[in-house]
């Protein structure tokens, strides 16, 4: 198992109630993987699971792309900077 | 020789002549400067008013997106000198300068304008910040419209 810690910002913390969530999933799973346990955990975040931007070690990554062990992740919806 | 770049978020009043100051060298003679500044009535789209708007930010990964935005400018205008990219968070009223760009060349004519403007749009493709709008009818978080492909 690989225990991470997910930094949720905007509306995925609004909707989360919370500004990051610890959680278990499998060795080698993916982002996808990552995005169908939320949904299932997380019923408040399953329409967000859509349209969300999810970071691995501060770069993006795709849905194809496994998780390491350790990794710092965050989700969050397409950026609205400047 | 190398060229300053300033990347930073930060929670204070963006010192738009310091920042000019810090990327200006002898041999500078021009400066390509963008600020941003939060619009108190929008009359483009749906029209509305703006009490305030609040800007979040994951600060470390922002840096390193703003540090990247500069690379970028850097490597399709090589001679840019400096370049300065500041993103201010926090609670920020109409007229309040919120981001701030800016480029400096020994000449205007070396592309330091589209420098300048490339930033400002590269910054709102990757850099993980986002605004809320606050108004008397409610608050929303702003949804950007850019996925960044695989490698940005």
């Amino acid at each position: 198992m690989n225990h991470i810690k997910l930094l949720l910002f905007a509306t995925l913390r609004d909707r989360a109630g919370t500004k990051s969530i610890e959680l278990d999933i499998p060795s080698e799973s993916t982002v996808q993987g990552l995005k169908d346990q939320i949904s299932a955990e997380y019923p408040n975040l399953k329409a967000s699971m859509a349209s969300v931007l999810i970071t691995i070690n501060r770069e993006y990554a795709f849905d194809e792309a496994v998780i390491p062990d350790n990794a710092e992740l965050a989700m969050f919806p397409p950026v609205s900077g400047g | 020789m190398e060229f300053p770049t300033i990347f930073s978020i930060t929670e204070d009043e963006i010192d738009i002549n310091d920042l000019l100051a810090k990327i200006t060298l002898s041999s500078t003679g021009a400066a390509a400067i963008f600020t941003g500044m939060v619009r108190g009535e929008t009359a483009r789209g749906a029209a509305h008013e703006t009490e305030y708007l609040e800007y979040e930010a994951y600060i470390p990964m922002a840096e390193a997106k703003m540090k990247q935005v500069a690379d970028e400018i850097r490597e399709k205008w090589p001679v840019v000198e400096g370049i300065a990219v500041v993103q201010r968070i926090g609670k920020l009223y109409p007229r309040t300068p919120t981001v701030l760009i800016a480029c400096t060349a020994a000449h205007r004519d070396t592309g330091v304008f589209d420098a300048a403007r490339y930033g400002i749009d590269r910054l709102k493709e990757i850099v993980p910040v986002w605004k809320k709008e606050v108004s008397p009818n409610g608050e929303y978080w702003v949804e950007g419209d850019y996925f960044p492909n695989a490698g940005e």
